[in-house]
């Protein structure tokens, strides 16, 4: 655990509830200055919550919050001028263009350069549709802006909620650039997302929630560490004889894929492959793919009890 | 100021913005020319004489204000809704929030903005008001003399600030309706409803409805000309225009309060 002076963003015993439905149940978050923090969790699970607290759009029930080493209560809302945020989907004035809309963003709170819209615009890849109405964007051209916009006061604290959502490949790419860039310069990155496999390479630490509470939070690569797996790929017919092979290697071996062809997950570290293809070729068993590595959707979906779905998406890897 | 400055921006280019002020020239411009026609070609000499009252100017600056603080009234409350609707609706009110904005500030920052869009929107009405009923004149064959009458053009000022006055409370009322829905289409609907019901209650209830924000801003303006207005109220035992007054900044800033306190407690959710 950090210490508490270099926390970016510290939470405890947060709570919140909507009616009677509680969707934070004392949440402790500790996200450390100048990284990359990647806050997962199933939908429903409180992430977008969190943001809205974080940012003033709702008041919690009970609990607290710091900011930037700094207590963030109602009426604190001057602690928003070193923060950045996306909060749920971008929103914009329809009959603005970007970069009018930008400027009305930055009329509100922290003071903002002069050329800064500029500068964002051409960051994000938007500088020569600036002049359009924000009516004409595509999701992605919606998203690329809300990440200008929250970048327009130079935050040092960044908070974006599913930036990835609606980019094309290499506006996903450009955007883990960025943010890389940005913690690289000592600022903090707050990622909340449900793409696992977008987290796992822009995260340098994780926190994962589930029902209101957090239920995992470290380094990734500390949480990754338990997380290796080999997987096999070889004809259904096989599936037996290669199991038998790898008898013994791994506590477990899972079986996935209903086509020709089968996906045999086997939980042992990647560093482990070559023994397990020697294993392989010992019996006369020749696979058709061979993968190893690190996975962080087991630990996810073990932590957040998305254990019925865990089948499902590992059939959904080896198709 | 910058919220202001800003709120501004966004009004001028605002589709809104045009369409009200294009719904108050066109309506205005259908009547006087309508009036017009009617004079030139009516064979009923008292309806003639009607119409051609209209188009006559000085009675045409009466039909021009009683127009725009009437029909304008209602416009002003569509308008203020869909402002302050939209702010929630669309999420904009989110990102100022986000960015540590005072959400006092914003609302009311967000409403000055409104307050000189309805003057520039009655101006320009009034404006392109006159102009039409100079076409209008000139159609019905009438005298156009009239235009520089010296003691019609010394009471315009007050009354144009008066009926300024009045119909910025409608649009606070319109705003306020529309922060407490969240939504534009719900403040708009609210607002319509609210402005026809006063109407209509006053006839079961004139001794409470002439304190009621249409009927007191109606009475405000009382030029004599002006009659029940659009939302009617005609049947409402009107206050002395000056006592009308303060009930109009007693409503508009109540209006404000109300906005404001709202969207100081909101959980914005949206």
């Amino acid at each position: 655990m950090t210490s508490p002076g270099t926390l970016a963003v510290a939470t405890r015993g947060l709570r919140k509830s909507y009616g009677s439905r509680l969707a934070l149940d004392g949440l402790d978050l500790s996200v450390p200055s100048g990284v990359v923090y990647g806050f997962l969790g199933p939908n429903g699970a409180g992430k977008t919550t969190t943001m809205r607290l974080l940012t003033g759009l709702l008041h919690p029930d009970a609990g607290s919050i710091e900011l930037l080493g700094q207590p963030f209560r109602r009426g604190d809302r001057r602690r928003l001028f070193e923060v950045g945020a996306l909060v749920e989907s971008p929103s914009f004035y329809p009959y603005l263009s970007g970069r009018q809309n930008l400027r009305a963003l930055a009329a509100a709170g922290a003071s903002v350069s002069a050329g800064r819209i500029d500068e964002l615009l051409e960051l994000v890849g938007l500088r020569e549709r600036a002049k359009d109405k924000v009516s004409g964007y595509s999701l992605g051209m919606k998203q690329r802006l809300g990440i200008a916009g929250a970048l327009l006061s130079d935050p040092k604290l960044l908070l974006l909620d599913e930036p990835a959502n609606g980019l094309d490949p290499a506006g996903i790419v450009a955007m883990r650039e960025t943010l890389r860039r940005l913690a690289a310069a000592g600022k903090t990155v707050f990622v909340s997302s449900h793409l696992l496999a977008e987290v796992q390479v822009l995260a340098d630490v994780i926190g994962i929630i589930a029902a209101g509470r957090l239920v995992r939070e470290g380094s990734l690569e500390a949480l990754l560490t338990d997380q290796g797996v080999v997987r096999v790929r070889v004809g259904r017919e096989q599936a037996d004889a290669t199991r038998a092979a790898l008898d013994g290697i791994a506590p477990e071996i899972a079986v996935a894929g209903g086509g020709v062809e089968v996906w045999l997950t086997v939980h042992v570290e990647p560093s482990r492959a070559a023994e397990v293809n020697r294993r392989l070729a010992e019996a006369g068993i020749y696979a058709s793919g061979l993968e190893a590595g690190t996975d962080l959707e087991p630990l996810f979906l073990e932590l957040t009890g998305g254990g019925a779905s865990a089948e499902g998406t590992m059939q959904g890897i080896a198709r | 100021m910058r919220i202001f400055v800003s709120g501004l921006r966004k009004l001028v280019g605002r589709p809104a913005s045009f369409v009200s002020v294009g719904l108050l020239v066109g309506l205005l411009g259908l009547i006087i020319i309508a009036s017009a026609t009617v004079a030139q070609r009516s064979e009923s000499p008292n309806a003639g004489a009607r119409a051609l009252a209209l188009v006559t100017f000085p009675g045409a600056y009466d039909l021009i204000l009683s127009f725009m603080l009437g029909f304008g009234g209602l416009v002003a409350v569509i308008y203020g809704a869909a402002i302050a609707g939209s702010e929630w609706g669309w999420g904009t009110l989110k990102n100022a929030v986000a960015r540590g904005e005072s959400r006092t500030r914003y609302v009311l920052g967000t409403f000055a903005a409104i307050v000189v869009m309805v003057a520039a929107g009655l101006a320009l009405t009034f404006v392109l008001g006159v102009g039409i009923a100079l076409v209008g004149a000139s159609l019905a064959g009438v005298s156009t003399a009239g235009l520089t009458d010296a003691d019609t053009l010394a009471r315009l000022p007050a009354l144009a600030a008066r009926g300024w006055f009045s119909v910025v409370e409608q649009a606070a009322l319109g705003f306020a309706i529309a922060t407490l829905a969240r939504s534009q289409l719900a403040g708009i609907g609210a607002g319509i409803a609210f402005y026809f019901g006063e109407g209509f209650a006053s006839i079961f209830l004139p001794d409470i409805i002439k304190y009621m924000p249409f009927s007191v801003a109606r009475a405000a303006v009382d030029t004599g000309a002006t009659g029940g207005g659009i939302g009617g109220g005609g049947l409402t035992q009107a206050l002395a225009p000056d006592t009308a007054l303060l009930l109009v900044a007693a409503w508009l800033v109540g209006s404000l309060v109300v906005a404001v306190g709202f969207t100081e407690r909101a959980e914005i959710t949206g």
